[in-house]
């Protein structure tokens, strides 16, 4: 085994230090730690911040990528196997190499299409090679499945109870602000459904499969670390562009102002599917005509997968830029900033100290309201093809081969659904977290 | 309590009126009666509860206040009514109808994208009937009642079209649109220059002398109670402790808090002599006392006030008192006034001169057309010159707008002044660079208006006094010298590791005063430093400023439009007027005979209302 | 005023300017015009001749930005950037790979785009506001919440299932309406009444909360209290005097979109098979027509600088404060 670092993946890991590290500085800034308290006092953004964490746990497992080794022959050299793997494929092993001949509907234990038979007699379902095999009879299978059904929901009722127990006993008594009622009803939701899902993964496809006869469950769970890059690595590519440009032209005014506002002007006014389109479509001429600089296709695609966040980094700063000069330009006037010129610091240290922290506000709520956007945007622009590596599972090529299946009689809903229950909860918990982030920081949302 | 009146006369009586936010209450059984055309002063300081009881009467109460219990009673000719009990409908016709209301601030008071005589003719059509050109003659007659010049104009300019004063005449003729038989004034002149204040009591008065209208008039201010009030209540922390009739009020404050805010005024106190100040500050809404809400901050509290809630009790002439002190009941020798121990008046001698302004110019560019060219300049200050010894305190005196802000402000070079020279100790300062000017910087500093805008809210005080010592070079001692500096200004060493938030108006106007000490300067400049604090905390910071200024020879730019303290502090003063000083010489004389017509207005708008009364 | 306005129509100048140079820089820096000729004329028969002939028929043989060997003037004219971007003013977009005039088809795809997006634009924003003074109306209520939950989850759903689900929903299963492509004459209308439906339900979650904000943060104003204080009851409130206010901050999001309307929709178009503009752009970048791409950034960026000229005219509509001053 030779573990392999995508750059993507040294970027998640950068962001979560930085997170890390923001929270160890939040716990020293008693505003910080206030506004964080709020946050963690709003039912809705602690159960959003639950969700969340699942999401960002399987992201994560899935970011630790490494190349099998081959099988060695004698007198050869170590090899390694092309295809690059992650801690979740690991997990996953049987939903990733079971794959059936097509589409099979969830739990289902017959393809979806009637094919020859194999003795020539006509044409039939034919039983899946690895869903519920271990049925001798497939009319059993309701019967399995509940079975299989409640115990897994019975383990996840058990570990619920451990939790409320421990919760109850242990932390609540230590922090009684904090919303542990809406903590355990998010966990608790998430165990049983948990539950019911492991239970039931190694012997069914849930979610069905698809036309290549891939596990749902699958893509759906490799979907997320897509989504998830997409909606931070995006934002965080040009928030030091963002943070510099606007806070200079806010503080320093005169001509350095007009250039950056021309520059950020120039920028909002190319439509910004277009420019993407255009970056993507260059991106991708020099990715194709550079073969040489990737040693595997995973980061072939994880080289567009980057460009892509970073292209649409460029068309989404500005906003934030603008956001942050105007703010500049109100610090500005104030008194503290005055005193600190009347005592003559200088003024990089004054951008620093005095403007930064008191705008730090306004980045974090635009880090975490962009990032429901940006998902939703991944899906429409690799829908239209301007997106993720076609090779690179994420919710829009997903979306992008379930829409031709609508069209099949009967229907094949089974992929779009998965994609659309997984991706709504997603940007869902995101917007509720960053609503309570907003109302927590913004000193202006205290009244509504 | 306020027993000498007949209740079936009153035009309005509330009646323990209670307003509930949380736990807290900001108005607490409050009490009192208005007679037509009588004027009643709600007087207390900020956070006290007496805007609250004003919208709680109008039943205009934000979201998150609830009105608890009590009544209201108003009783126009009509016929009376119980305003608690009405529906919202029949409020509606009260409201801007039977009870006119003024705000604060005429800036943001008016509607901005409306003209006057749009939001005018509103309340004539709401409650008059009257429409089109009946509504605009109506309110043509209004504009011209309340003193608005060319009127047929105004009435079709938006509010940003208006001066300050104009918007606030907007705003009373709109009041008085409905015909109210009570007006409800909150804080009617504080956003206004002082001779424009003037301007605005009079008219206030006249129209109610002319209407008979009732007036509840809620103010900080006792100069404007003593200009325009009948009936005075002073609340403190929700509640009323001390309802009397004018005369009585202002010959013999009883509370011992009405007493307290007598003596903080500097205009009060001979120069020289410390000024009298209430120790603490106003409770917060959840951590009100519960017997008496004076008692932490009352010289003269005993056992008692902190256990038991003090009764009413009512003295000769109507003067009805909330103080356990008065209570017939108890023996104790009746109250001495206080006499604050006069200070060693030290002559303070006018050593060399530390700084000289020349022919200060500061120029504003006006911008126009197409390429933006400069066509011509607002000039913000145009022509200053003074002096200042060091050791003594100039005050800069005059109206927002004048330019004394602006030159305080381009003698520390924090504006490029367009022309003329300001030297500190002999060293030209304008036209210096960046490290030229640095060992200049440690000789002048300032302290800013504004106590919230001040601190950076991301610092702790520590950090914030240290910021100039380590800017300036000065890096030694510096914890020590941070822990001096904070019991000089009367805070606690301890003290430098909290955030700005944690402290009070005044108390973070003593940590910008110890930033400014931090690198030892000669001079200070002083912006409004007490024009965004209470009475009361305003006497601790001019009693802080002038006590520094005996230790440490500091000499001040004082700048101010408040004549007041002017009088106690300054040696000289220099009167400011449209970017120029136009008189100046020593305090005496300037303010004892004054010669420019301007400052004879200004000394006239702000002195008035006091000497009677002293 | 004017002199304003004016001022503001020149400042395009120079951002239009600045637009050509990024999408040449996109197009040309990246993709040199010998990697053009290649892939035009096909990676087998190219000969180094080839390539320079190619250039030369359409131009390309000239330096990029600057030519030094030309004098005066012309080492900045005469140039690939300087030819290109002078016909991209002139709105001369050349013809697209398939051989077509793109100005021409940009012409006759402009009207289905319209179609659907000024119904698509109108209807969406009435909506939006109508929710949100709703909203606003009985603000702290359970109505209140529910709205807010309600735009919320609204706002979570991705754009491709309102469409996916609304052609299924409505074509397939009830069999309403046709379920793509335009008709002629009024039997158009039939066949934008789904696209339009779609586009405003999936964009009313998110405009209708953020109106709803907006017109919070201006009912906790002064003058609204003032307005109170007259005895005006609470519609004559939010209907006289929010709603004017408010309108302020609502144009700035909403006029500058105006004139890209003509640039349609990406996705309903290609869903709903409309020849709109919107359809001829996704086309052009599967076919990864670099000329048709290049033609619709720059038409994009010249109406967002109209829509941004827009805003300006319709501030001083509104806003007294800026019209009088």
């Amino acid at each position: 085994m030779k573990p392999v670092l995508l750059w993507s993946d040294a970027m998640f890991f950068l962001l979560l230090a930085f997170c890390l590290a923001g929270i160890w500085w939040a716990r020293r800034s008693p505003q910080l730690a206030a506004a964080w308290r709020q946050v963690g006092m709003s039912r809705t953004g602690v159960a959003a911040a639950a969700v969340l964490s699942f999401f960002v746990l399987v992201a994560l497992l899935d970011s630790f990528h490494y190349r099998e080794r081959l099988p060695q022959q004698p007198g050869e050299s170590v090899q390694y196997g092309v295809e690059v793997l992650s801690a979740l494929d690991a997990l996953l092993a049987q939903q990733k190499t079971r794959t059936e001949k097509t589409y099979s509907a969830p739990l289902a234990t017959h393809l979806f299409a009637k094919e020859s038979r194999a003795d020539g007699q006509g044409r039939d379902f034919p039983r899946l090679k690895f869903g519920g095999i271990h049925l001798d009879d497939a009319g059993e299978r309701d019967a399995d499945v509940l079975q299989r059904g409640l115990i897994g929901l019975a383990g996840g009722g058990v570990l619920w109870l451990a939790l409320f127990v421990v919760v109850r006993q242990w932390f609540r008594p230590r922090a009684s602000w904090f919303a542990w009622d809406a903590l355990l009803w998010a966990v608790g939701a998430m165990l049983l459904i948990g539950g019911v899902l492991l239970a039931l993964m190694p012997h069914y496809h849930v979610l069905g499969t698809d036309k290549v006869g891939q596990d749902v469950l699958y893509l759906t769970l490799k979907s997320i670390r897509t989504a998830l890059l997409i909606g931070t690595l995006t934002t965080l590519s040009m928030l030091p562009a963002a943070l510099l440009l606007g806070i200079v032209a806010g503080y320093k005014g005169g001509w350095i102002d007009d250039v950056i506002q021309y520059i950020y002007t120039v920028l909002n006014s190319i439509p910004g599917v277009l420019l993407i389109a255009a970056s993507i479509l260059m991106m991708q001429v020099v990715i194709d005509t550079h073969p040489e600089w990737f040693s595997t296709a995973a980061e072939r695609a994880d080289a567009r997968l980057l460009s892509l966040c970073v292209i649409m980094g460029v068309t989404s700063w500005t906003g934030l830029c603008r956001l942050l000069r105007a703010e500049t330009l109100k610090l500005r006037e104030l008194e503290f900033v005055q005193a600190a010129q009347a005592f003559g610091v200088s003024s990089w240290a004054i951008m620093a100290r005095h403007i930064l922290p008191n705008v730090m506000h306004i980045v974090m709520i635009s880090v975490v309201m962009d990032f429901s956007g940006l998902v939703l945007a991944e899906a429409v622009l690799s829908y239209v093809g301007i997106g993720v590596d076609p090779t690179t599972i994420s919710f829009g090529t997903m979306i992008n081969m379930a829409r031709m299946e609508l069209a099949r009689e009967p229907m094949v809903w089974w992929s779009l659904i998965a994609a659309f229950c997984f991706m709504f909860v997603l940007v869902l918990a995101a917007n509720l977290f960053a609503d309570a982030v907003r109302d927590a920081f913004d000193p202006r949302g205290r009244a509504a | 309590m306020v027993a000498s009146v007949d209740p079936h006369a009153a035009l309005l009586t509330v009646a323990g009126l209670t307003v509930q936010i949380g736990a807290g209450r900001p108005v607490d059984e409050v009490s009192f009666k208005i007679m037509p055309g009588e004027t009643f002063a709600l007087l207390g300081e900020s956070g006290c509860g007496k805007s609250m009881t004003a919208l709680a009467v109008m039943r205009l109460l934000p979201p998150a206040a609830r009105l608890a219990s009590g009544s209201v009673s108003y009783a126009p000719s009509a016929g009376a009514q119980s305003l608690l009990d009405l529906t919202e409908a029949e409020m509606r016709r009260v409201r801007g109808g039977g009870i006119g209301m003024i705000f604060q601030e005429p800036a943001t008071s008016l509607n901005p994208v409306m003209t006057i005589g749009r939001q005018i003719a509103e309340v004539l059509d709401l409650h008059l009937g009257l429409s089109g050109d009946a509504a605009r003659k109506r309110a043509h007659e209004l504009l011209d009642t309340v003193g608005i010049p060319e009127a047929a104009r105004r009435l079709d300019e938006y509010p940003f079209q208006l001066s300050g004063g104009l918007k606030q005449r907007a705003m009373i003729a709109m009041a008085l649109a409905g015909e109210p038989e009570l007006l409800i004034a909150d804080e009617p002149t504080t956003a206004l220059d002082v001779t424009l204040q003037a301007q605005v009591l009079d008219l206030l008065k006249q129209l109610q002398r002319e209407r008979g209208m009732g007036m509840l008039l809620i103010t900080h201010d006792l100069g404007v109670v003593e200009r325009m009030a009948d009936h005075v209540g002073v609340m403190y922390a929700g509640q009323l402790v001390e309802v009397a009739p004018r005369e009585q009020f202002f010959g013999n404050p009883a509370h011992p808090y009405s007493r307290k805010l007598f003596a903080a005024l500097p205009e009060r106190a001979a120069a020289g002599q410390r000024l009298s100040t209430i120790p603490g500050m106003v409770p917060p809404l959840d951590a009100q006392p519960a017997a008496c809400r004076f008692a932490p901050r009352c010289s003269l509290a005993f056992a008692e006030c902190s256990t038991l809630a003090p009764a009413w009790h009512v003295q000769a002439g109507g003067q009805a008192v909330r103080c356990h002190l008065f209570d017939p009941l108890r023996s104790s020798a009746p109250v001495v006034a206080e006499v604050s121990p006069p200070v060693a008046a030290v002559e303070r001698a006018g050593g060399d001169t530390l700084l000289q302004v020349r022919d200060l110019k500061v120029h504003f560019p006006i911008r126009k057309g197409l390429l933006q060219r400069t066509v011509a300049h607002v000039a913000a200050v145009d022509g200053v010159s003074f002096d200042l010894q060091a050791g003594r305190t100039l005050a800069l005196v005059g109206e927002s707008g004048c330019g004394k802000t602006t030159v305080g402000k381009a003698i520390l070079q924090l504006i490029q002044p367009t022309a003329g020279s300001v030297k500190l100790a002999g060293k030209e300062l304008t036209g210096l660079s960046g490290n030229a000017l640095q060992p200049l910087r440690a000789q002048a500093q300032m302290v800013f208006q504004d106590p919230f805008g001040s601190l950076n809210p991301r610092m702790r005080v520590g950090t914030i006094i240290a910021e100039g010592m380590y800017a300036l070079g000065l890096r030694e001692n510096v914890r020590e010298r941070i822990a001096e500096l904070l019991e000089q200004v009367g805070l606690r060493a301890d003290m430098a590791t909290r955030y700005p938030h944690e402290f009070s108006g005044g108390q973070r106007q003593r940590i910008a005063i110890a930033r400014a000490l931090a690198v030892n300067p000669k001079l200070i400049v002083c912006d409004e430093p007490t024009s965004a604090l209470d009475v009361s905390v305003q006497a601790q910071i001019i009693n802080l400023l002038h006590d520094l200024q005996q230790q440490l020879g500091l000499s001040y730019l004082f700048i101010t439009h408040n004549m007041a303290v002017v009088d106690y502090l300054a040696d000289e003063v220099a009167v400011m007027y449209q970017g120029r000083i136009v008189e100046m010489g020593s305090a005496d004389t300037v303010l004892g005979h004054p010669q420019h017509e301007y400052t004879q207005t200004l000394l006239a708008a702000a002195f008035t209302r006091m000497r009677g009364a002293a | 005023m004017l002199t304003y306005l004016i001022r503001r129509f020149l400042y395009a100048i120079p951002i239009l300017i600045g637009v050509n140079l990024i999408t040449f820089a996109l197009f040309f820096v990246v993709n040199t015009p010998d990697d053009m000729a290649r892939m035009q004329l096909g990676a087998k028969r190219v000969t180094p001749e080839a390539i320079e002939k190619w250039k030369v028929e359409r131009g390309y043989d000239k330096p990029l930005l600057w030519n030094a060997e030309a004098a005066g003037m012309a080492k900045a004219t005469d140039t690939i950037f300087f030819d290109k971007s002078l016909s991209m003013f002139a709105f001369e977009f050349g013809r697209s790979e398939d051989g077509r005039d793109i100005m021409g088809e940009i012409k006759s795809r402009m009207g289905p785009s319209l179609a659907i997006a000024i119904p698509v634009f109108i209807l969406g924003l009435w909506a939006a506001v109508t929710f949100a003074l709703l909203l606003v109306f009985f603000r702290g209520s359970y109505l209140d919440f529910g709205g807010v939950v309600l735009c919320v989850a609204m706002m979570s759903i991705s754009s491709l299932f309102y469409i996916i689900g609304g052609q299924w929903l409505v074509s397939k299963v009830w069999h309403l309406v046709p379920i793509s492509g335009l008709g002629e004459g009024l039997d158009a209308a039939r066949f934008l009444i789904l696209p339009v439906i779609i586009s405003v339900i999936g964009g009313l979650g998110g405009a209708a909360r953020w109106y709803r904000t907006i017109f919070l943060e201006e009912s906790n104003r002064d003058y609204v209290r003032t307005a109170r204080a007259k005895g005006l009851s609470e519609l004559a409130v939010l209907f006289r005097h929010v709603l004017k206010n408010a309108m302020i901050p609502i144009l700035t999001g909403v006029v500058v979109v105006i004139p890209s309307l003509f640039l349609g929709s990406l996705l309903i178009e290609s869903f709903f098979s409309i020849p709109g503009l919107g359809s001829y752009t996704i086309d052009a970048i599967n076919a990864q027509d670099f000329a048709v791409v290049r033609a619709m950034v720059f038409i994009g960026s010249v109406l967002y600088i109209v829509g941004l000229w827009l805003t300006d005219i319709s501030y001083t509509l509104v806003d007294p404060r800026i019209r009088l001053k």
